[in-house]
């Protein structure tokens, strides 16, 4: 008699014990999926959290990357209508000033600045073509800062700031477009050169932008998403120059306006540990020079503060429902196991009487454990993946909320390896107390 | 050359709360390879507890039990799994086979415990052994399916299939009909006579019939221990030549 490598003899014993097992399991489809609900449950919290923490880590960086790390964007927010002096008036003041805008440049830790005026969306016009879209008055930093790519032509530069050959005021009438604009107002032939006409100007296009992401939604209701594609870039002298500091709105009938000298400032700071730093003296100074609180200090970095607790909450839920869930489902296997190795007594003397060691009877029920809660983890990774693909669509299609959800690869098999332990430490007992069974009284059992 | 069984001297007391019960109370016996014993006696005379000692399944109180070469009395647990695996086939009265297992997995099990591989050769013995027991086309059948002479032909296949020293048969023939009881015993017979050593309990006579020998046993001791000049398998195989 021959012997064969252990591993190999071990491999056959274990593949037919798995096939007996699954059959049991088949057998008695009910039983055993209510046994393994608990595995079925945990591994699937595992999965779906870890996504979802993943998820709004992955969403905060990425938009930190887009909003720049080391930049604090501070913005000018429409003050809540007190409803005194403002009924009378006719234009509502609020917001960013130039005076405010020097000031941050006194400011030691920041190293560049970036003012924008916003004008809201009008229509773009050229030929036959119109496109609504916004109309941004900024200087040639707004590239870098914001990472401006291009797709022909140049941004914006500083030779566009200074007087120039243009008409009536000396202003340069030349404009950047965004994609969707260029797109809608130029199907067919390059925009570089030609006119596009804005609030009744000309402005001569210089360049085209990529298409660009849009920035979530910054910290709850202060700031909202921003688009980008529909924007037209002119130089901020000429914005003022053309658009006068009032904008004026009309509301049904009555004419109402506000005047906003900047919208936003951009700013950069040296270094990222200054950013926080920078962001308190940026509020600090707002706080001292404006009246009313018609301002907003956004600082991208404390996004990823806010993701990172956002991924603890979730990891402690994780934990806290995995543990349990899983905990449960171990008891349920060990419940069944115990049941199972009652009912099976004579199978095992009749093992044992054929040859079973003690060991073997240890892993033959081992392995049927183990065999039960893997099957249970990967239904649980089917009910995790629905959950991280589902429930993100749901929330969008439904409740028209961003749900950041990012599977996460290695949670497949972190959750798969935890039911497979379960499987171990909860198959234990009841295997040993099968493999302790005496021979004689198990082939005596009815 | 030593017989396949030596005993000397086997004691088995069970000790009970109040009393301790004497099974066996000093058995001694030798069986040669080749032979068939047939073990008879009341009920509670202790054949049952001497055939466990024979199978390895229990350890005596005292005396030696030589299995061949080795002496087994003194075997920890899993020395005894490995001789049951190596040099002993069991038939039992109620077939014990594995519901869950088609007839040739039965017959496999045995080979689940040898530190050997299995392979497309241990698959083709299983087979061959079901049909040499008449059970060639009742290969993927479930125990459910058979009826209790065929589960009982499995359960010889399964004892045959590790190509033991020695088969224990305990009633092998105890849930079975007369005609149905002939069939297995001829099975046995021809077993013997291909050089099988065959260790059974019987109640029945006309079973023991077919033994080469005959032990009855009494109150824990052998009563007598008698030759059988004309075994009916014998006679039957001969007349059917
Ligand atoms: N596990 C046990 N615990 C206590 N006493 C036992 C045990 N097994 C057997 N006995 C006793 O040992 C004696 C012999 O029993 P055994 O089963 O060997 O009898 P037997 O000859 O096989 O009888 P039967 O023909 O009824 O099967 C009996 O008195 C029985 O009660
Ligand atoms: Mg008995």
């Amino acid at each position: 008699m021959n012997s064969d490598s252990p591993l190999l003899v071990l491999w056959d014993k274990g593949s037919r014990l798995m096939v007996l097992a699954l059959r049991s399991l088949w057998l008695h489809k009910l039983r055993a999926s209510l046994s393994v609900l608990g595995i079925i449950i945990g591994t699937g919290a595992v999965i779906s959290l870890m996504a979802f923490g993943e998820g709004s880590m992955h969403d905060a960086l990425e938009d930190i990357k887009r909003q720049g790390a080391t930049n604090i964007i501070v913005r000018s927010i429409k003050p809540p209508d007190d409803g005194s002096s403002q009924r009378r008036s006719f234009t509502v003041t609020y917001g960013l000033t130039y005076a405010d805008f020097e000031r941050f440049q006194m400011v030691s830790s920041v190293v560049g600045s970036v003012p924008m005026r916003i004008v809201d969306p009008q229509e773009i016009r050229r030929m036959q073509y119109m496109h609504r879209g916004r109309v941004v008055g900024t200087t040639a930093a707004y590239q870098n800062i914001n990472k401006i790519q291009l797709v022909m032509g140049r941004f914006l530069v500083d030779a566009d700031e200074e007087e120039g050959d243009g008409d009536d005021v000396g202003m340069r009438n030349v404009c950047v477009l965004g994609s969707d604009v260029a797109e809608a107002l130029f199907p067919f032939e390059s925009p570089l050169g030609q006119s596009v006409v804005l609030n009744k100007h000309l402005f001569v296009v210089v360049g085209v932008l990529a298409e660009r992401m849009p920035t979530g939604a910054v910290g709850g209701s202060s700031v909202s998403a921003e688009e980008f594609n529909n924007d037209v870039y002119i130089p901020l002298r000429t914005c003022r120059g053309r658009y006068g500091e009032r904008i004026y709105i009309r509301q049904s009938g009555a004419r109402s306006g506000e005047q906003v000298e900047l919208h936003q400032v951009t700013l950069t700071v040296s270094d990222m540990d200054k950013v926080r730093i920078t962001g308190d003296a940026i509020r600090d100074l707002l706080e001292r020079n404006h009246i009313k609180k018609d301002w907003g200090v956004t600082v991208p970095l404390d996004r990823l503060e806010a993701a990172e607790r956002q991924k603890q909450r979730f990891t402690v839920l994780l934990v806290f429902i995995a543990s349990i869930s899983l905990f449960v489902g171990g008891i349920g296997i060990m419940n069944i196991m115990l049941a199972t190795v009652t009912e099976r007594t004579r199978e095992i003397g009749i093992r044992r009487a054929l040859g079973a060691k003690r060991r073997d009877i240890t892993f033959q029920f081992l392995i049927e454990a183990i065999v039960q809660t893997s099957v249970g983890g990967l239904f649980g990774v089917l009910l995790g993946l629905g959950i991280v693909y589902g429930v993100p669509y749901a929330a969008e299609q439904f409740f028209n909320s961003h749900l950041p959800a990012k599977l996460h690869v290695m949670s497949i098999f972190l959750s798969l390896g935890v039911s497979i332990c379960v499987g171990v430490l909860f198959g234990w007992y009841p295997a040993q107390r099968a493999s302790r069974l005496d021979p004689i009284e198990a082939l005596r059992h009815e | 050359m030593p017989g396949v069984v030596r005993i000397l001297d086997l004691v088995k007391n069970y000790e009970l709360e109040a009393v301790t019960v004497r099974a066996l109370r000093g058995v001694s016996l030798t069986v040669d390879e080749g032979d068939f014993l047939a073990l008879m006696g009341p009920s509670g005379s202790g054949k049952s507890t001497l055939l466990n000692l024979l199978g390895c399944l229990d350890r005596p109180t005292s005396g030696n039990y030589y299995l061949g070469e080795e002496d087994v009395s003194e075997m920890e647990d899993d020395q005894l799994s490995e001789i049951r695996s190596k040099y002993l086939g069991f038939v039992f009265q109620s077939y014990n086979l594995l519901a869950q297992y088609t007839v040739v997995e039965n017959i496999e099990v045995p080979l689940l415990y040898q530190d050997r591989r299995l392979s497309e050769e241990t698959q083709r013995r299983c087979v061959e052994l079901a049909e040499l027991v008449g059970l060639g086309d009742r290969l993927d059948h479930r125990p459910m399916q058979l009826s209790g002479g065929q589960q009982q032909r499995v359960a010889i296949a399964r004892a045959l299939v590790n190509d033991p020293h020695l088969i224990l048969a305990d009633e092998p023939t105890g849930n079975l009909d007369s005609r149905t009881s002939d069939e297995i015993m001829h099975l046995l017979a021809k077993l013997n006579q291909a050089g099988k050593t065959i260790i059974m309990v019987t109640h029945e006579t006309d079973i023991a019939a077919w033994a080469r020998r005959v032990v009855r046993m009494r109150d824990g001791h052998i009563e007598s221990d008698e030759p059988n000049p004309h075994p009916n398998g014998h006679i039957a195989l001969v007349t059917r030549h």
